[in-house]
């Protein structure tokens, strides 16, 4: 039995993707079950639902962030509400990162051409490596509808078969969109980074649409126009339209067969768009190990502080309408994250939990640099010059460091100048203040990705993301779901006070400050002390 | 003549495979020296030993009477390298690569450099990631030899080049020995290995089988001879020290090892009418060390 070469490459594809696939399932499934569970126990009966979908439908501001408002009162119409920005935004971006990484990452590293040298050719080796991005976008879609379904089978929630796999379905189509994006984008551009950005360009104007599709009647029709408005379309649980499943479908086809036409008209190693390989010196940076990483890190680190303040900015901007006229029983809700105090400090205690997301996540882009400058061999040539490894190791952890605060202080000043245009005053210091409070406790998140930099270099980008995403679905859950509470013990944000919320003690920031930069020390010594890895 | 480099009794275990084991070495100051050994041989994890990259699990390493781990940046300063693998930062040019490694390194030769940009034939304004792997290598050989080090570690430094890129590379490193610099030298390319070196040493599975002069070395293998006669020629097979002979009509060709008096004697006994001999290859030499071994 001979099996075809596409199948190989389907199967090993496959192989590299699954693991991802099944974990992001769970914390899927997890997300939903907890917001449909939570909502029984908060609003128990059908006066506590009325008060907060008065409240709350036809709510523009809570509409442009979180996206659909209009079934507040029931089970599934809120927990399609809750999770719709973090399953949509999550999804895709992890469907046009795989995406990439299979294709254009594959090709960087020249593992593609070889691939292309067996007797398959590149149409029929893109099209095996869709479908299996398709499988693990299978994977995910499975695992979220059986999580559904098991949740869904508590009385008080109440879901039923076959809106639970529409359900599903609609969280399927932002990952499935976005695997193609990132499948076209990686024939069209040079670089995976190229292609990351191009990919994360279309992402950031399919949420924009979005989010003026929801600002009103005039422009609802745009819902229309991107991945995440047909998912919003569908209304699972309560008008369970299976229509714009359509489009979806539709998109999917043609940007897999765009993918799959373009990758037979260039050569391996190239793209479609030609960029010039011939340009004068730039002398930027050129000085010394710290400055060529500035230089050849600016883009990410401008493109992370930008995020930063957008962030900042958005969450400014909304928050009188968000906080205008909302239940006590939202507030409640937030009380349960530890926020305090009056709504707008609530509000922006929990808006600066998702702006130290952001910032720690930074880190993680920084740590990964690092170790592909390691992996690659490039390192050999600065550690084998007069460079001490103190220098060039230190000075990677002093870049990211700088970023992080960088975008801490962006984030606040956003949130300021956003809040300022529509007349909530909170005070610059104050917000500043907040947007510096995540500082210390991205300072940690990087302690602890560079003491597993100096251990295991591989696996220092991807310890980063499981300590921030796992710390912020366990201060979720644990906020949500009662006998889980003493969880939250194990998220770094649980040491972080919701600024403004409740104010900051100087001893935790302190202590916090110094854990990090305690275990960028400890990382420092380890690194001295072992073999580099020789590319 | 001072040490360049001192090598005692190194060794380096990955778990219970020890990739070198007590090696003993010593370079002085001044030579070009051949490092040669099959893949996997070891070669490599020496090198990243004496360039503090790797740590040696026993034993010392020095170099100019300092040791290699502890003293490494101020070491480095006095040497240069160029691994095997050439890569770069892909987004840079190669004249803003050069620059780069310059300013790193801390000393450069900048007109020696614009010689050797022109000798090896490097276009600078162009990004690392349209060179080829060959021209990679040319952007770390001028670094390495513009930057005029007392140290030259070049390990296996001209795979990719073109034959007559080879040529310009050992002009360089013979420019490197006239001004006294010292030069180790890790290559499979006997040929490059014979034309620049003074001595050499052969490893096999993390242990040195030799070490000396080229000439000396080459005294351990056969020396072949070819005779011609004007007649049926002699039968040498009993002649101590020769072996391998094979006979034609008038002619005889055999190895011989050890003195070449018996032969000779023979031969003069014989009437022969012509002699020639052949010093073997390095490559000869090679297969002779490490051939043998897979043979048997």
């Amino acid at each position: 039995m001979t099996a075809s070469p596409e199948a190989a490459i389907a199967r090993r594809s496959l192989k590299q993707l699954w693991v991802g696939a099944l974990v992001w399932s769970v914390a899927f499934g997890g997300t939903v079950a907890a917001s449909a569970l939570s909502y029984v126990s908060t609003f128990p009966t059908e006066a506590d639902r009325q008060q907060v979908a008065a409240a709350t439908s036809g709510d523009a501001g809570l509409s442009v962030l979180l996206g659909p408002t209009t079934a507040i009162d029931t089970v599934g119409g809120y927990t399609v509400y809750k999770c719709f920005v973090f399953l949509t935004t999550i999804g895709a971006i992890w469907g046009l990162l795989a995406a990439t990484r299979l294709l254009r990452g594959e090709e960087d590293a020249g593992r593609w051409q070889l691939v292309l040298s067996g007797s398959t050719r590149a149409p029929r080796a893109t099209a095996a490596t869709l479908v299996a991005l398709l499988g693990a976008v299978g994977i995910l879609f499975v695992g979220t509808t059986a999580i559904t379904l098991a949740a869904g089978r508590d009385p008080d929630v109440g879901f039923g078969a076959a809106e639970t796999v529409l359900y599903g379905l609609s969280i399927a189509i932002a990952p499935a969109v976005f695997v193609m994006v990132g499948a076209v984008a990686s024939q069209l551009c040079r670089t995976r980074r190229m292609a990351n950005s191009w990919a994360m360009a279309a992402f950031g104007v399919c949420f924009l649409v979005r989010m003026v599709a929801d600002a009103g009647p005039d422009t609802r029709w745009l819902r229309w126009a991107t991945p995440f408005g047909w998912t919003e379309l569908i209304q699972p649980f309560t008008e369970n339209d299976p229509w714009p499943l359509l489009p979806a479908a539709a998109t999917v086809g043609l940007l897999a067969v765009a993918a799959v036409v373009l990758s037979s008209r260039r050569d391996a190693g190239s793209s479609v768009f030609a960029t010039s390989d011939v340009t004068p010196l730039r002398p930027f940076g050129l000085g010394s190990p710290v400055g060529l990483a500035a230089r050849l890190d600016l883009p990410v680190l401008v493109a992370w502080c930008l995020g930063a303040a957008v962030t900042g900015l958005s969450f400014g901007l909304i928050a009188k309408i968000a906080t205008g006229s909302v239940p006590q029983s939202l507030g409640d809700t937030l009380d349960k994250f530890g926020a305090e105090g009056s709504f707008v400090d609530q509000y922006f205690g929990v808006a600066f939990l998702l702006a130290a997301t952001v910032v720690a996540l930074l880190a993680a882009g920084q740590l990964g640099a690092a170790s592909d400058e390691e992996s690659s061999g490039r390192l050999v040539h600065l550690l084998a010059g007069p460079v001490r490894r103190v220098t060039w190791f230190g000075g990677r952890l002093g870049l990211a460091a700088a970023g992080i605060v960088v975008a801490g202080l962006l984030a606040g000043i956003g949130a300021w100048a956003g809040a300022a245009t529509q007349g909530v005053d909170l005070g610059f210091s104050t917000l500043v203040g907040a947007g510096l409070n995540v500082v210390p406790t991205a300072l940690l998140v990087l302690g602890i990705g560079a003491v597993v930099l100096a251990l295991a270099p591989r696996a220092a980008a991807i310890t980063v993301y499981a300590v921030v995403i796992g710390s912020l679905l366990v201060d979720l859950l644990a906020s949500m779901v009662d006998g889980l509470a003493w969880t939250a013990h194990i998220s770094v944000f649980h040491y972080m006070a919701l600024a403004p919320a409740s104010s900051p003690d100087l001893g935790t920031l302190v202590l916090t400050t110094l854990a990090g930069v305690g275990l960028c020390v400890v990382a420092t010594l380890l690194f001295v002390r072992r073999d580099v890895a020789l590319g | 003549m001072a040490h360049a480099i001192e090598i005692e009794q190194l060794t380096k275990r990955y778990g219970s495979v020890a990739a070198i084991d007590g090696l003993d070495l010593t370079i002085e100051e001044g030579e070009v020296f051949g490092y040669l050994g099959p893949n996997g041989a070891g070669k490599s994890t020496t090198i990243a030993i004496l360039l503090g990259l790797i740590r040696a699990s026993s034993g010392s390493a020095r170099i100019f009477g300092r040791d290699v781990w502890r003293e490494a940046p101020a070491l480095h300063r006095r040497m240069a390298s160029v691994p095997s693998e050439a890569n770069l930062w892909p987004s840079l040019t190669g004249e803003e690569a050069l620059r780069f490694l310059g300013n790193v390194h801390g000393s450069v030769d900048e007109a020696y450099r614009a010689e050797l940009i022109d000798r090896f034939q490097l276009v600078t304004d162009k990004k690392i990631r349209a060179y080829s792997h060959g021209n990679r290598q040319k952007v770390l050989l001028v670094a390495a030899f513009a930057s005029r080090p007392d140290l030259l570690i070049l390990d296996e430094p001209t795979t990719g080049l073109d034959p007559l890129m080879e040529q310009v590379f050992q002009a360089a490193v013979r420019e490197a020995a006239a001004n006294g610099q010292t030069v180790l030298l890790s290559s499979h390319i006997l040929s490059e290995v014979e034309a620049v070196c003074d001595r050499v040493a052969m490893l096999r599975e993390g242990r040195l089988i030799e070490t000396g002069h080229l000439d000396v070395l080459r005294g351990l293998v056969a020396l072949r001879v070819h005779a011609g006669f004007d007649r049926p020629p002699p039968d040498l097979t009993a002649v101590e020290g020769v072996s391998r002979v094979t006979v034609e009509d008038h002619s005889i060709e055999c190895e011989v090892t050890g003195s070449v008096e018996p032969l000779l004697r023979a031969l003069a006994d014989a009437g022969a009418v012509r002699l020639t001999t052949r010093e073997p290859s390095l490559e000869e030499l090679f297969v002779s060390h490490y051939g043998a071994g897979s043979e048997a």
